[in-house]
């Protein structure tokens, strides 16, 4: 009946079909089939043109015995189910100060009255910056936002930024100065942060949404850290075997020990690449807290999410643009911190 | 100068490559470095360097580049280990020394100076300078002091707070000078120190060398690929090609007496009146009735201008008020010919 029958009994294998064959759950193909009657059956050759791919349902059809597709998705589901509970014994304990720090975080920014706030964020970018410049760019920004009630949702927003790319600068970094000093260590970390990189932020929220409770700040923590942690990882590895061999080795030559070098030299040196790191990565941190929304994280991406739901045309631009300005400020105040360490070793 | 040995060399082989045992075989066996490179694919860095660097000399390493001068300077201080062979640093092995014993070497012992400088971009030139001393745990302080003072010595006085990039190429090799020379090491170690500055600079450098020298008579060993600097700076002169000794010994002989046509083509183009010295070409005994009284040390060129182009004049050479040989005008015009060896069988008819 089906396309592929010839070649299992071809093979003698139409016994082991059949034994294995039951009256399974149909599948809507199955149905559809059926309501077309049997005049299909009845051309039992089927032409070159219309050949399936020997998919696993085009399979199943011509053998009971071979699973069908929608049972794989269903064996992965049951997998992840079965391990899940083991899994949550080792990573929810580890993960915990994750949602401790985003809520603790979040409550500060919020609860703390906006005139203390402000000037607060206005000092943090004057000493990161040097600049009045930016900082008077920042209290525009702020200020724009606040101005149409955008105020919590972006210190919401910058909450989330904060602790996250805190983490990743906190692990990133001792992975890359791992990374640099191993070449095994770099071939084993390159994949995993590939792979991290490639993959688009929807496809590991799945897992995580299983891990976790939807209620759990770790959730969209996780996700935004497994996304922006690249860019550090990277670029400290990267600044680290870019320091001038000649450096180095006057530093083997004068009797340094690898501690006083990688603290005294490599890291001083691969400064401005690990800082264009932290820049990337807290770009990427807002990037990924706006698609986090889907799964609960808090911050202007719920407002474009509710854009889009409810075609509010009006708040998903306002909260997009929010997000663009927050962006640029962003961008701004670790550039120029950027330029000022540039700017005191130009060696290059 | 003592005839101390403070730094010898035995028997050194370095070969790069996958497997430098393998190949080292084959170079025992007498395989060339060329031969190497196209059969077995491994570069022939070091071949059976045997040399002993006198306490208190100056030891210029000579060869064109590639030759494997910057590959044997820094089998010294173990920053490349070696194939096979030894270093013996005050007579000990140091090829035996465990990390810390090494790193003491380093800190301690020995100290080196970059052709490329190889400052820390990021501290100022006091920092560099106390680069030694703050390697050994000395406080800033406590070593500031002695930076200075050698930041002083070498000509950098009030430059203390400037960074690197913003001092001239010759300055900044001052700078790696008294970083070197702050460490108080009594070796030292230069690879190619003045080939990135400009001649006139390099003369400079050159003469703040061997003021210092002077002063302070450490070990020293210069590498360069400039003949001229070679003969201005060495006590002893070694010179490498393709990995190997081709002569060793002192310059002056060296340029009377090149082993090779290798060296006769490096010594060809040399001011040999500046160059040569009386003492190299003088002969024993009173000699006959003398114009004049001459020094050991003195250049041809001098002995030249005194004749005032009379070529039948003898000199008495004096060293301390004794006389300790002649120098005949027709010795002078000799030694002014390089010697070729294909012409030597001509000369030795001549003599
Ligand atoms: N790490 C290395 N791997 C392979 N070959 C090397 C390495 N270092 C040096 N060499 C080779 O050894 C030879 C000597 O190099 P080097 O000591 O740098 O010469 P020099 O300082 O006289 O110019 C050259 O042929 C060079 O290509
Ligand atoms: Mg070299």
């Amino acid at each position: 009946m089906a396309t592929y029958d010839g070649l299992f009994d071809t093979l003698g294998l139409r016994e082991w079909c059949d034994g294995g064959a039951s009256d399974g759950p149909m599948s809507m193909a199955d149905l559809l089939a059926k309501t077309k009657g049997g005049d299909a059956a009845a051309s039992s050759s089927t032409p070159l043109r219309d050949l399936p791919f020997p998919s696993l349902d085009a399979l199943h059809d011509a053998c009971g015995a071979i699973p069908q597709t929608r049972d794989l998705t269903q064996g992965l589901e049951a997998g992840f189910l079965a391990i899940r509970d083991a899994l949550r014994i080792v990573v929810d304990p580890l993960t915990q100060p994750l949602s401790w720090m985003l809520r603790e975080m979040l409550w500060v920014m919020t609860a703390t009255p906006w005139w203390i706030m402000v000037p607060i964020l206005l000092l943090i970018t004057w000493a990161v910056a040097r600049s009045w410049k930016i900082v008077g760019f920042v209290a525009l920004v702020i200020g724009l936002l606040a101005f149409v009630d955008h105020y919590d949702v972006a210190m919401q927003t910058l909450a989330i930024i904060f602790v996250c790319a805190f983490i990743c600068v906190l692990f990133g970094v001792p992975i890359g100065i791992a990374m640099s000093r191993s070449d095994r260590m770099q071939n084993i970390v390159t994949p995993i942060l590939d792979m991290l990189q490639t993959l688009p932020p929807f496809v590991y929220l799945i897992p995580l949404i299983f891990l976790f409770s939807v209620t759990e700040p770790k959730l969209y923590g996780i996700a935004v850290i497994l996304y922006a942690i690249v860019p550090v990882v990277r670029l400290t590895n990267l600044g680290i075997r870019l320091v001038d061999k000649d450096v180095i080795e006057a530093a083997d030559a004068f009797g340094m020990t690898n501690r006083q070098k990688l603290f005294g030299v490599q890291i001083p040196l691969a400064l401005p690449n690990i800082m264009a790191g932290v820049n990337q990565t807290i770009m990427m941190s807002l990037a990924m807290v706006v698609i986090a929304s889907m799964v609960s994280a808090p911050g202007l991406g719920i407002l474009v999410l509710r854009g889009i739901r409810n075609l509010e045309l009006g708040v998903g631009l306002v909260a997009g643009f929010g997000i663009v300005v927050l962006a640029i400020a962003l961008d701004r105040v670790t550039k120029a911190s950027l330029a000022r360490i540039d700017a005191s070793q130009a060696n290059r | 100068m003592s005839d101390t040995i403070k730094v010898s060399i035995r028997n050194l082989y370095k070969i790069f490559g996958d497997d430098p045992q393998g190949a080292l075989a084959k170079v025992r066996e007498g395989m060339t470095k060329a031969d190497l490179l196209e059969q077995e694919n491994h570069v022939l860095g070091l071949n059976d360097i045997n040399v002993d660097m006198k306490e208190g000399q100056i030891t210029v390493i000579m060869g064109l580049s590639g030759s494997g001068k910057s590959t044997l300077i820094r089998h010294l201080n173990r920053l490349i280990e070696p194939t096979a062979g030894e270093v013996l640093v005050n007579g000990e092995d140091i090829l035996a020394y465990s990390e810390a014993q090494l790193r003491q070497l380093r800190r301690v012992n020995m100290s080196m100076v970059f052709q490329k400088f190889a400052l820390l971009p990021h501290r100022t030139v006091l920092e560099n300078a106390g680069m030694a001393l703050a390697t050994q745990g000395i406080s800033r302080e406590d070593y500031e002091s002695e930076a200075r003072k050698w930041l002083d010595r070498v000509g950098l006085a009030g430059q203390d707070d400037q960074y690197p990039h913003q001092l001239s190429g010759g300055m900044q090799q001052r700078v790696g000078i008294a970083r070197a020379l702050a460490s108080n090491s009594d070796i030292m170690l230069m690879d190619e120190a003045f080939s990135a500055l400009d001649p006139l600079i390099r003369t400079d450098m050159q003469d703040l060398l061997l003021e210092l020298q002077a002063e302070l008579h450490k070990t020293i060993v210069f590498i360069t690929h400039d003949l001229d600097e070679a003969l201005k700076l060495a006590d002893h002169l070694v010179i490498l090609k393709d990995g190997a000794v081709v002569q060793q010994g002192e310059p002056q002989k060296i340029l009377l007496a090149p082993a090779d046509p290798y060296i006769e083509d490096f010594v060809a183009d040399i001011n040999r009146a500046r160059v040569l010295r009386v003492r190299s070409v003088m002969e024993p005994g009173e000699g006959g009735p003398s114009a004049g009284d001459v020094a050991p040390n003195d250049n041809l060129e001098s002995l030249i201008a005194r004749s005032e182009g009379a070529v039948d004049r003898s000199f008495r050479v004096v060293k301390d008020g004794a006389v300790i040989g002649h120098i005949t005008m027709a010795d002078v015009m000799r030694a002014l010919v390089p010697r070729r060896s294909s012409d030597e069988s001509a000369q030795d008819k001549a003599a």
